[in-house]
């Protein structure tokens, strides 16, 4: 272990304790090792930018949530909302994460190697999430703003309801959701992409895009509308 | 948000301890109640009643009464039953009887005396603890760590949809089907509807749960003829709600979640045995290590795992 680094234990500690030893690293300028994980909810979450937290094995619900900065790196698998609210940083899945990867981020970036479940990206506001695998359910739920690229197809009513965001699918799409159409990239947007892209190692010039965007019909939805779009 | 759980051994053991620590670890989703179905070495004839009595100053008239219905029925008490009491009104039992004549016949009898005891399981093999109280408050109270079984169920509970009584918890009985319980996560928008046409057939409801309701909804399929497996995938698009629910019976325990994917379910598997629960956290307090973790986490699913064991989940 290098003098930088501090190992933190988790096993069946408060998590707001395990929290404050985190911060407390954070400020003496260390990088943090955090061991005996336990799938365990709720760490990580709130920290200074510029923290650097490698976790050993799989975390629980929200890790990473409000991330300010920080580059955070999960060994295996996260449970739900990983990132959620994120501002900025970087966050590293090297297994599965569960539903609401990245919910409501306004920025940074969010890499997952293997599969998300559903709602992948619901409601983000900015920032891009990389997926390697497939995105779940109903992946892109009004998204306002930002990319979800995935790399290995789509679940299920891939894009509902999608905003300004953005759902890039390189594999197959299970089915899309209401109100989005797809679009034939241009040159410059899939050099937008691959910009994202290229960092993480995962630039391939032979992918067959599939870019969603919304129809901008639910934009002016009322409420008179609603049988049409067999939501009664 | 409730919590769910389900475990498996590959041979019989502390399923009670395990059961509490799959809850306990998922005590912040349920505050309300906390239950237990175990299912113990099944017997080869006769049954274990667990139930609860509402008025602890009637425990002598309430046995009284319920020893003479069984005999109406051909069936008796097996030994003294065990009561259990504390600071509250009600108190609980436990009962072994033989046989009744005819099972469904006798429930229905048994049930004329529901305003004052309450059956909450019947089986070969299961009990079902349930109570007001955290995952170990109850099992404080009921010994649940000391069962020792093949597999079962656990909850807690957070009241959504009926009220905080202690009969309102979860698991629940699908009476009069014996050994089959079930535990929910969610809620069933069109429960009043599927209700009155279960009770147009004949079958009773004690409480206003909707879990209540899906318990005898599959066990009717079955009845009905269908397979676990087929009344499963039923479920999904016959009932109408959000959901996640684990039904366990004498050899399996079975799950089924919604279509809209809102519940979710994880489980690992080793050696033959299993453990799922709400949140895998819970499922890592009985596999410590760091383990293969399935994620049910897409809409539309359900599976079947067997004890001695082959997943049928897909």
């Amino acid at each position: 272990m290098s003098t930088d680094e501090i190992v933190i234990e988790v096993g069946e500690r408060h998590i707001r304790e395990i929290n404050r030893d985190m911060q407390k690293a954070c400020a003496a300028g260390k990088k943090i090792r955090v061991v005996d994980t336990l799938s365990r909810h709720n760490l990580g979450i709130g920290l200074p930018p510029g923290a650097d937290l490698h976790f050993e094995g799989s975390v629980g619900y929200y890790c990473g949530g409000l991330n300010t900065g920080s580059t955070i790196t999960i060994e295996r698998n996260a449970g739900w909302a990983v990132g959620e609210g994120m501002a900025d940083g970087h966050i590293t899945v090297g297994g599965y994460a569960g539903m609401s990867v990245g919910a409501a981020m306004i920025g940074g970036t969010i890499h997952v190697k293997g599969d998300t479940g559903p709602r992948c990206g619901v409601a983000m506001k900015g920032g891009n999430i990389v997926v390697e695998g497939k995105i779940g359910y109903q992946s892109g739920f009004m998204a306002h703003s930002g990319k979800i690229i995935a790399l290995g197809g789509a679940g299920d009513s891939c894009a509902d309801a999608l905003w300004e965001g953005e759902v890039w699918v390189a594999g197959d799409v299970k089915s899309l959701g209401v109100d989005v159409i797809i679009e034939d990239p241009t040159a410059e947007e899939v050099a937008e992409v691959d910009a994202i892209l290229e960092p993480l190692g995962l630039v391939d010039t032979s992918r067959n895009w599939r870019k969603m965007v919304s129809g901008q019909r639910l934009w002016y939805f009322e409420s008179r509308d609603a049988s049409a779009w067999l939501m009664i | 948000m409730c919590g769910i759980a389900g475990r498996i051994l590959n041979s019989p053991g502390k399923v009670g301890r395990d059961l509490v620590d799959l809850m306990d670890a998922q005590s912040h989703r349920g505050a309300d109640s906390t239950g237990f179905a175990v299912y113990t070495e099944p017997r080869s004839s006769g049954y274990v009643l667990r139930g609860m009595g509402f008025d602890k100053s009637a425990i002598d008239a309430d046995v009284s009464d319920f020893s003479n219905l069984l005999k109406d029925n051909g069936s008796q008490l097996l030994s003294e039953p065990q009561i259990l009491t504390d600071d509250n009104k009600h108190y609980c039992f436990r009962m072994e009887i033989s046989d009744p004549d005819d099972l469904p016949a006798w429930v229905a009898d048994a049930d004329d005396l529901c305003h004052r005891i309450e059956i909450q399981s019947c089986g070969r093999s299961l009990e079902i603890i349930k109570d007001i109280g955290s995952a170990s408050d109850v099992a404080d109270k009921h010994g649940v760590r000391e069962m020792i079984g093949t597999h079962g169920l656990g909850h807690a509970r957070l009241a959504t949809e009926s009220s905080v009584l202690p009969n309102a918890s979860h698991p629940f009985w699908a009476r009069p089907f014996s050994d089959v319980a079930i535990v929910h996560n969610g809620q069933i928008t069109d429960y009043y509807t599927r209700r009155e046409k279960l009770q147009r057939q004949g079958y009773r409801f004690l409480t206003e749960n909707d879990s209540e309701l899906i318990a005898v909804w599959v066990s009717d399929q079955i009845k009905s003829g269908l397979t676990m497996d087929q009344a499963l995938k039923k479920s999904i698009t016959s009932i109408d709600g959000v959901f996640t629910f684990m039904i366990a019976g004498p050899d399996s325990i079975g799950f089924a979640k919604d279509r809209f994917a809102m519940k979710p379910i994880v489980v690992i598997e080793q050696n033959g045995s299993i453990a799922a629960a709400t949140e895998e956290q819970a499922v890592r307090r009985v596999y410590k290590q760091e383990a293969e973790v399935i994620n049910h986490d897409g809409p539309a699913l359900s599976g079947i795992w067997m004890l001695q064991q082959q997943s049928k989940a897909a």
